[in-house]
């Protein structure tokens, strides 16, 4: 809270200051970037925000459209303009949009914590905006850099049919075993950012990694010569024991959770596609309770983009899909309480059918570290292929 | 009579300097600027040592080296072995007498029309063995061990590729084939020259441009295609730029990125030096204003074989994966049976049940309104783009001598194949998405869709045209100079006509490009100006396979009517015009 104090006026002196140093339409923009949103009731930007009749939004999951049709419902005079875009080209779009100074979204819906704190807040392309109804529910790592609806993860997960007693592994060093060679699926993390993620936690809690190796083997962890951390030394022992990388989670969601197998192999991936199990035909499960971790838990964040055409729309559709009071978070997050997906409103009861976030036991993430080490891992992870 | 001569040849190339800055300044505009605009965010600060990073580190070896290695290794297999089917079946299909051509004429196009995704997919449903877990392919479940050099890696990227795009190479074979004089083949044979020295010594020759500029298509998408190599090379670590070049994209080293992409345009001009150098300085005309009528050969004993030899290359490649794409939309679950079959993800209404309420594609009013903008797009792409490369060519071929120039098109209207889709989209909303001028910015617009579009297809007009080109002489434009013709009439009543087999190949290829490209359009789309490719990718990206397949269908079959539409115009152009 006092962080988000903190960084909003400074944002709010430096944007009219690049615009009048870069553009001669800063006046043009001026009285929108005066307004003090945290100020303003609920009321009043409702008014505002109608008065704008429209507000368009580029979010990272199809769900989106839900959105969409219950914000219509709810303010009938406001047209929400959904854009589905993967996080990766969301990112890329919002930066050459903000260069051109052509932006068309008001709203950015975006997971890439790390990679929007070095490319989008970085550069002022997104700004903050955590709506005073919710803020005290909200932990403090909810609400910085961007506010977070929800939390998803990348976990280990197993075949429930081929082990129906619970997880065939304890602890994640026991991947790097004889038994799980060539048995161990996961998206390339040079390929996509969020695996990327979990390997630069592994490395940022290095110490866990270490205690749990020697919990493991009864000997304390040595390195490898140039590897710096456990954390790294447990992808290099992961990839040496020929883990099979592939190139996205839906094939790792098959090649683990297909039924039938006799000998499925284990995977990282997200947590809530196990929502799909019936449908696909799969029998994924969360392996919750592993030593050190199963893996990371990170926030689905929510931001206004720096050129907002509509501003206070987008403030309002921000404050829709925080959910309101009510034990699921009603309407406004009703597409994302699935078992899985973790609200991040502390008065949100999370979806019964799921472990909770103790007993999963996932890292959290703290975007800003990552942000710092990611590139570092990735370029550690490109020697070692 | 020597001097008028020349003296009117002068005077008649004037203009056409006029029309080479013209193209250079459009080349320029559409894709050096774009080039620039990477470069530049290499540099500095912003680039991050990028080019340290990829050429002189720990990580170069993983990331530059063997994913170049295996790009080369992948771009030229593809080029070569598409070249020889491509030739192949070209001269099965124009000149032999090999019973069914036709149909397998026919059917020679489809591959390219199917994403290359589909192929691989048809791989993997045969070929797949137990290293990724999951369902097997169909040998391993009848018990046949496969080897991991068969299921994944090298030999599966290379040979998909090769299924995907011996097609380009076959369209632009055969449009040359069939331009190839019938009396020049007949006087050969009277000679005594056996059949097989005339197809070495006459046809081959005369097709050179036309093989070349396959090559140099296929090669270059061999390189460029990330598909297929992510699916089939990435279980066994088996990397090329295209994939690295993705993931640092992906994870956010744009630079990086940016940097693999420059090498890769470095590369593609290399190899364009070699190929052009293989054939400089000789002339394959064949086009001479006389009798030009195409001779089919008799194959004698060959034919049933021959027969048998074509037809199974276009079974495997053509219906095998249509079957297998078309089959997965209508699986319950995806890519097994045991869910049964359904027609719901075509014609299904919402069902929360299933696909979180989806609903069929063809009760879907967003994917009719991106049927339209998708062929909008696609005629509108073709046609410019056949424009520019068909001037560009033009251009070429009649101002042999101004290398600068010839050069420089060359370059720029080969390249945007090896930039990244995303990166030269990027590009584009930088160049265009604020006002310039009086002009106001197109960000969002469908005309930037169209520039783009035309931009990244330049190659393939470009390639297809100088192939068809350079089979005409010379001297019947000479010969029309003399008459007074005017350069836009020579253009009109002789080129096109001559070439419009090759022309209108050339268009067609960019009209299925167009149709199916993804990675360029995906951040130009807006919601204003919805395409089928980038509702593929949403569907297939949440995980609606089947959704995804029923698209790509529809694709295909655009791509195929297209193909085939223009097959009979090139069929009635010929047998009027040249004969």
């Amino acid at each position: 809270m006092p962080r988000r104090h903190r960084t909003v006026p400074l944002l709010a002196l430096a944007l009219p200051l690049t615009l009048g140093l870069t553009a001669c339409s800063g006046a043009a923009s001026a009285p929108a970037d005066d307004t003090d949103w945290d100020a303003l009731s609920h009321d009043e930007l409702v008014e505002l925000a109608e008065a704008e009749g429209t507000v368009s939004v580029y979010a990272f999951t199809s769900r989106i459209a839900t959105i969409e049709e219950s914000f219509e419902a709810a303010y009938p005079g406001i047209d929400v303009v959904a854009t589905d875009i993967s996080s990766t080209e969301l990112i890329t779009r919002l930066a050459s949009e903000h260069r051109a100074g052509s932006t068309t979204a008001d709203v950015a819906y975006v997971s890439d914590a790390p990679v929007v704190v070095t490319e989008l807040l970085a550069d002022d392309v997104l700004l903050p905006y955590v709506p005073a109804r919710v803020a005290d529910q909200l932990a403090p790592e909810f609400t910085a850099p961007l506010v977070a609806n929800r939390l998803s993860t990348k976990v280990l997960m197993y075949n429930e049919e081929a082990h129906p007693d619970g997880a065939p592994v304890a602890n994640l060093w026991e991947l790097t075993e004889p038994a799980w060679s060539g048995k161990v699926v996961l998206v390339d993390p040079n390929v996509r950012g969020d695996y990327l993620d979990l390997m630069t936690e592994m490395s940022l809690r290095s110490q866990e990694m270490a205690d749990a190796y020697e919990d493991h083997f009864g000997t304390p962890i040595e390195l490898d010569e140039g590897v710096e951390d456990a954390g790294l030394q447990f992808a290099v022992d992961l990839y040496a024991n020929d883990a099979v990388l592939v190139d996205d989670t839906d094939t790792v969601n098959a090649a683990v959770g297909a039924t039938g197998q006799a000998d499925p192999p284990v995977g990282f991936t997200s947590y809530s596609d196990r929502r799909d199990n019936s449908d696909e035909g799969w029998a994924l499960q969360v392996a919750a309770g592993v030593t050190p971790s199963p893996g990371i838990v990170f926030p689905a964040m929510l931001g206004v983009t720096a050129g907002a055409e509509n501003p206070a729309a987008a403030r309002l559709l921000i404050d829709f899909m925080m959910g309101d009071d009510s034990e699921t978070g009603g309407d406004g997050f009703a597409p994302f309480y699935v078992a899985g997906d973790y609200p991040t409103r502390d008065d949100v009861v999370a979806p019964a059918e799921a472990v909770s976030l103790d007993e999963l036991g996932g890292w959290s993430i703290d975007p800003e570290a990552s942000a710092e080490r990611r590139s570092a891992v990735a370029d550690f992870l490109l020697t070692i292929q | 009579m020597r001097s008028a001569l020349t003296g009117a040849l002068r005077d008649a190339r004037r203009p056409i300097r006029w029309l080479a800055l013209g193209v250079l300044a459009v080349l320029v505009l559409l894709v050096a600027l774009p080039l620039v605009g990477l470069v530049r965010a290499t540099l500095g600060p912003a680039g991050n040592g990028a080019w340290t990073d990829v050429l002189a580190s720990p990580m170069s070896q993983n990331l530059f080296w063997i994913p170049l290695r295996n790009s080369l290794l992948v771009g030229l297999g593809t080029g070569l072995l598409s070249t020889v089917l491509g030739a192949f079946l070209a001269w099965v299909v124009v000149l032999s007498d090999v019973p069914g051509r036709k149909v397998i004429g026919v059917l020679s196009t489809i591959p390219f029309a199917l994403p290359s995704f589909a192929i691989a997919l048809a791989w993997e449903s045969v070929f797949r063995n137990d290293r990724v877990g999951g369902a097997p392919g169909l040998l391993a479940s009848l018990g046949v061990p496969v080897p991991d050099v068969l299921s994944w890696g090298a030999v599966p990227v290379t040979l998909t590729l090769v299924a995907h795009y011996f097609s380009l190479s076959f369209v632009v074979i055969a449009a040359a084939l069939a331009n190839v004089g019938g009396d020049i083949l007949a006087a050969a044979e009277l000679t005594g020259a056996s059949r097989a020295r005339v197809a070495v010594r006459i046809a081959l020759p005369a097709v050179a441009p036309a093989a070349l500029s396959g090559f140099l298509l296929a090669f270059a998408e061999g390189v460029s295609n990330f598909a297929v190599p992510a699916l089939l090379g990435l279980p066994v670590r088996f990397q090329t730029l295209s994939t690295r070049l993705y993931g640092a994209i992906s994870t956010g080293d744009t630079a990086r990125g940016y940097v693999l992409s420059i090498l890769l345009v470095v590369i593609a001009a290399a190899v364009l030096y070699l190929g052009t150098r293989a054939t400089a300085g000789r002339s394959f005309a064949t086009i001479t204003g006389k009798s030009t009528r195409p001779r089919t050969m008799t194959t004698g004993p060959w034919r049933w074989p021959l027969a048998a030899v074509a037809a199974t290359l276009v079974l495997v490649t053509a219906i095998v994966p249509s079957i297998v794409l078309a089959m997965s939309t209508f699986l319950r679950r995806t890519n097994r049976l045991d869910g049964g079959l359904t027609l719901h993800y075509w014609t299904g209404t919402s069902d929360p049940g299933i696909a979180q309420g989806v609903r069929g594609i063809l009760r879907d009013p967003t994917v009719l309104n991106a049927l339209g903008g998708t062929i909008a797009l696609g005629l509108a792409v073709a046609a410019g783009a056949t424009l520019l490369g068909l001037l560009g060519a033009h251009v070429l071929t009649r101002l042999p001598r101004a290398r600068v120039t010839a050069g420089a098109i060359s370059l720029l209207s080969y390249v945007p194949f090896l930039i990244p889709g995303v990166a030269f989209g990027a590009a584009f909303i930088a160049q265009f998405g604020a006002p310039i001028g009086p002009f106001p910015s197109l960000y969002g617009t469908f005309a930037i869709l169209v520039v783009a579009g035309i931009a990244a297809s330049v190659p393939f007009a470009f390639q297809t045209s100088k192939a068809s080109l350079a089979q005409v002489s010379g001297d019947l434009e000479e010969a029309a100079v003399l008459t007074g013709a005017s350069g836009w009439r020579r253009m009109v009543r002789i080129v096109l006509p001559l070439t419009s087999r090759g022309v209108v190949g050339g268009g067609v290829l960019v009209f299925v490009t167009m149709v199916r490209d993804l990675s360029l359009v995906v951040l130009l789309v807006t919601p204003a100006t919805p395409l089928l490719s980038v509702m593929t990718f949403r569907y297939a990206s949440e995980g609606f396979t089947q959704h995804a397949n029923a698209i790509t269908l529809v694709i295909a079959v655009i791509s195929v009517t297209a193909t085939l539409l223009a097959r009979r115009l090139q069929g009635a152009r010929q047998s009027g015009t040249t004969s």
